[in-house]
């Protein structure tokens, strides 16, 4: 295997500058067409299995399409119908601001919970560095509903494991204390089991950056007197910075649409105060089977989406393309 | 179009198939269920409506009767059910019969994508339907739903502790099951795990019959729209009624959640509670952790404000139903007159239900808990036969945060009333 | 850099907080499984068992159709991760090793492709399937599977071609072998941990999906794991010790899969090439 690691080590920094067919003119047509024929396969597939859906959600967005037109097979145009209803309606524009802000709290601790839990498996002696990962491995490798399920029994207001060791250690006032009697305690809870779910994958992704860094790197600041705040700075930072990015934009979408977690906890309850866009979407769709209104928060959704990881796109595209070009 | 996509997708499949990793041929087993030549009947039925041994012997009588026609039988599983309901009917081949819970039916039936029985009300044994459940079938005049089976709650108690705190029969007011409670709590308070009667915040069911009990309701018929009349005198009186059995009782039941997190029968086994509000065949859970509370435990009626009556219950049960686009009506008709006649009707009541298509419920009396079931039923109401009730319990339920806002003290009464009537409004309301 | 004493108290501190954090849950889940109804609804304190029952895992294992639901999942699970990664090295080969017209568009394509909801694509993805055929079939899951966990995949083994030096191939290539000879006997090989990284992603995807694998399969004895968990739940009751025992069994092939791989993920993670 230490041929493997050998060849691998440069990976991260050489640029593949030689990694480069010979100039195009010298090769014939088949040499032209190859890559398109290497990523028709891909190509169609996104296409067809999610391209064309999404097409067909933009399609039923502007379509009255309840049980009725979906049984029969009717279409009927409403045109802009179901965006005034759902834009004019002030309950949305609460759930909106609501979920934009508990995405951006959601995927700034991940973040931060896994860059800490990285950096700490940099510095930890290894046998504690290999109990860390294991315990991160089993909370990856826990399926979400049974994660799910065990977070809403830990936190159960009468037999949760939570309240009763707190009022074993002497906060009396949590026996009984229900963790879902607001909204924000609700999401707060939501959050806790997203983390518990999100952050092995994002530490490990982060840990990998870390120890990609050559150790002279980190030597090199040791001997110019940095400290481990500025060593971090100056060699960790810009090596993680670009998995940052990667991790950052895929922490968005999932927090952002997620919508399992959500309803198991509660329903987006109490009194619909953990309703996210991903619950009124499925609250008009499926619940009211309005799938047309569904179809057009589920845009707006998109086009929201779309707006927020915009810069995140154009950098990804970039720093990918600029490997090549 | 589609035949583009097809050619499309055939292409995409022939790339995995070269590329040696396309899943196993499942061309052939596509045509092989969901009916074929009218040769297969599928029938959808709900996980726990019917013994296993009703349906087996359901299934075989009805293809030996039926030549060449062979019974597809599923159970379906509540979770998801929306989802799965939804799509199947709008599938090439739905299912023949599918049972549907009786506050969906209205949606399904509104939505013009179910099968009008009207003409086979008789044949169906009309006569004796189950009343609370044949509105729910029912839909601008035509009938769509045929009743299966209903059940309804009632107070489940402890004898033993009922004996030993002296009282000596069970309550049949208002005011006699405030006293029982207080009569309970002296006998067994110094317990203090004890609960004379659990009761959690969302048991949304129970507070229908408070409400109904004190001449409120949920919602009123305008034409053929509803209002919700929550903030009504009656509805307020109901939830405070609520709200007083729960302080005397001091139940720890979970304000915010209803009796199913956590199944209050698994929490009534463990002997420390000694009423519960659920139906009979909740019991069987508690059975689970102690064997011995079955001959231990009784039944009454939910008590009525005024002593001697019993207050009106909610029926909550099924339908069942044939999907518009079913390519085996006449099949399907057919399972369904042997389904709802009298033979399988018994068989259903014995199982602990109360029968949709049979007024005979003397194999359900012979079970305690199902005598008072088999009773209660005849005072049954229902939710309001609005179309867009469906979405009130496949959505957020209203009346389960009224509930938990009242009783945690978040809002007062009138607050708390107000708000669930605009919600309830805006889900069933214009 | 050497650490003070104190400095690496307080590390190893923080490692065990962490590990015990993240461990919890699992070992509640545990636990729990291991008890009987009256003690999960049991007031006491009892973060730590004090007796054991196996009942729930009976149950859980005898509950009928639990091998056919194993095996499906193992199949749409297993089948859509392959097809991922074959689809996605080939994808991952042109953009790492050519340079052609139309890159950034494809670039743009995979990243946008992974944004609509899932939940609102369900219903054009059922008519999808419904029009092609393959409803009730265990291909219209793996498909699903395969083309959500397909973005992802290019993305990640576009990393790690593109990691693996060029002038590799090229001395093979002087050594007399063909161009495709070259990616087979040296890329490939060397992309053994990045193909591992990525499979764990795409496993964990399919191997939890419930709604698309409750509504596309029609027949119980077609169903998966997923749908086969949740049926512990019914109307009226939650069976808290069947759930939990289900859901140790369910994880099982989970971390089996992750042990299987572990060694070749920290090497593939690595690698570095998950580079953004």
């Amino acid at each position: 295997m230490t041929a493997t690691k050998d060849a691998l080590l440069p990976a991260g920094t050489t640029p593949p500058a030689s990694a480069r067919v010979g100039p195009a003119k010298r090769r014939w047509s088949a040499e032209r067409i190859t890559p398109y024929v290497l990523l028709l396969p891909a190509v169609a597939a996104v296409l067809v299995l999610l391209g064309w859906p999404t097409v067909q959600m933009l399609g039923i967005s502007v379509r009255q399409l309840d049980l009725r037109e979906l049984v029969t097979g009717k279409t009927v145009w409403v045109g802009l119908k179901n965006y005034t209803d759902v834009l004019t309606d002030p309950e949305f524009w609460t759930v909106a601001v609501r979920t934009v802000g508990f995405t951006a709290l959601l995927v700034a601790a991940t973040l931060l919970v896994a860059l800490l839990i990285a950096v700490l498996m940099r510095h930890l002696n290894p046998v504690l560095r290999i109990c860390v990962q294991v315990s991160l491995v089993l909370a990856w490798a826990v399926p979400v509903i049974a994660t799910t399920t065990v977070f809403q029994w830990i936190f159960d207001q009468q037999y949760g494991i939570l309240n009763k060791t707190l009022d074993r250690l002497g906060f009396h006032s949590f026996i009984g204390y229900s963790w879902f009697s607001t909204g924000t305690s609700t999401l707060v809870v939501i959050g806790l089991l997203v983390l518990w779910q999100a952050v092995p994958f994002v530490a490990f992704t982060l840990y990998a950056g870390l120890i990609g860094v050559p150790r002279e790197q980190y030597e090199a600041a040791g001997i110019d007197g940095a400290g481990p705040w500025q060593t971090f700075r100056a060699v960790s930072w810009p090596a993680i910075r670009p998995i940052l990015t990667m991790v950052t934009f895929l922490s968005v979408l999932w927090d952002f649409n997620m919508f399992g977690q959500v309803w198991a906890i509660r329903q987006g309850g109490p009194d619909g105060a953990s309703t996210t866009l991903a619950i009124l979407q499925y609250l008009k769709g499926i619940a009211g089977s309005h799938f047309g209104s569904a179809a057009a928060i589920a845009t707006i959704m998109l086009v929201l989406l779309l707006a927020v990881t915009a810069r995140y796109v154009q950098l990804l595209v970039r720093t990918k393309d600029g490997e090549i070009t | 179009m589609k035949r583009w996509l097809k050619l499309a997708a055939g292409a995409a499949a022939i790339t995995l198939a070269t590329a040696g990793c396309a899943g196993s041929g499942g061309g052939d087993d596509a045509s092989g269920s969901g009916g074929g030549q009218g040769s297969t009947l599928t029938v959808w039925l709900m996980t726990g409506s019917a013994p296993d041994s009703l349906t087996t012997a359901l299934d075989k009588e009805f293809e030996a009767a039926h030549p060449g026609v062979k019974v597809d039988f599923q159970i379906q599983q509540w979770n998801g059910i929306q989802q799965k309901l939804t799509t199947a009917l709008a599938s090439d081949t739905p299912p023949d019969v599918i049972e549907v819970g009786n506050t969906q039916t209205p949606a399904f039936a509104s939505q013009g994508v179910l099968a009008d029985l009207s003409g086979d009300v008789q044949s169906l044994n009309g006569a004796q339907w189950l009343a609370g459940l044949k509105a729910s079938g029912e839909y601008e005049g035509k009938t769509y739903g045929v009743p299966f089976y209903a059940a309804s709650r009632e107070v489940v108690y402890r004898k033993d502790m009922f004996e030993q705190a002296g009282i000596t029969k069970p309550p049949a007011s208002n005011q006699e099951w405030l006293d029982a409670i207080a009569k309970l709590k002296a006998k067994f308070g110094s317990d203090p795990e004890f609960q004379p009667l659990y009761l959690p915040g969302q048991n949304w069911y129970a507070l229908l019959s408070f409400i109904w009990d004190n001449g409120g309701d949920i919602a009123k018929a305008e034409g053929p729209n509803f209002k919700s009349t929550l903030d009504s005198a009656g509805a307020k009186a109901g939830l405070d009624f609520y709200k007083q059995l729960v302080a005397a009782s001091g139940t720890t039941a979970p304000k915010d959640n209803d009796e199913a997190n956590p199944q209050q029968a698994g929490i009534y086994g463990g002997g420390k509670v000694a009423m519960f509000v659920g139906t009979p065949s909740e019991l069987p859970t508690a059975a689970e952790t102690d064997p011995g509370i079955t001959a231990k435990t009784g039944a009454f009626p939910i008590p009525s404000r005024t002593a001697g009556k019993s207050a009106p219950v909610f029926l909550g049960g099924s339908n069942l139903v044939v999907p518009v686009n079913s390519k085996n009506t006449d099949l399907a008709k057919d399972y369904l007159k042997l389904l709802t006649s009298a033979k399988y009707m018994t068989q259903l009541a014995a199982a602990g239900a109360v029968p949709g298509t049979s007024t005979d419920v003397s194999a359900l009396s012979k079970d305690p808990l199902g005598a008072v079931m088999a009773q209660t039923s005849k005072n049954g109401r229902a939710v309001p036969a609005s179309p867009k009730w469906g979405e009130v319990e496949s959505g957020q339920n209203p009346l389960k945060d009224m509930l938990t806002a009242y009783l945690t003290g978040k809002k007062n009464l009138d607050q708390a009333t107000a708000d669930a009537n605009t919600a309830l409004d805006k889900i069933i309301g214009g | 850099m050497r650490k003070s004493r104190t400095q690496r108290v307080t590390l190893s501190v923080a490692g065990v907080l962490v590990a015990l954090v993240f461990l919890f849950p699992t070992y509640w889940m545990f636990t729990t499984a291991l008890k009987t109804p009256g003690e999960i609804l049991s007031p006491k304190f009892d973060l730590f068992p004090s007796s054991a029952t196996l009942a729930n895992f009976a149950s859980a294992l005898t509950k009928p159709g639990f091998v056919t639901y194993l095996g499906n999942s193992l199949i749409v699970t297993l089948g859509a991760v392959l097809a991922a990664l074959v689809v996605g090295v080939l994808a991952a080969i042109p953009l790492a090793r050519f340079r052609f017209r139309g890159r950034k568009g494809f670039l743009l394509l995979i990243l946008v492709a992974q944004l609509a909801p899932l939940s609102a694509l369900f219903i054009p993805m059922y008519l999808l399937m419904r029009d092609l055929g393959l409803l009730n079939t265990l291909p219209s899951l793996l498909l699903v599977y395969f083309a959500t966990s397909l973005p992802f995949t290019v993305w990640m083994l576009y990393g790690f071609v593109n990691g693996i030096p060029y002038d590799l191939e090229e001395a093979a290539m002087i050594d007399g072998c063909s161009r495709t000879g070259a990616f087979r006997r040296v890329t490939l090989p060397l992309l053994g941990p990045g193909l591992v990284t990525t499979s764990v992603f795409s496993f964990i995807t399919a191997w939890n999906e419930f709604l698309f694998a409750l509504v596309f399969m029609r027949d119980q004895s077609k169903q998966t794991l997923p749908v086969w968990l949740s049926s512990f739940r019914t109307a009226f009751s939650v069976d808290w010790g069947g759930v939990m025992a289900a859901s140790v069994v369910y994880a099982i092939p989970a971390l089996v899969f992750f042990l299987i791989v572990q060694r070749k993920l920290v090497s593939g993670m690595t690698a570095g090439a998950v580079k953004g």
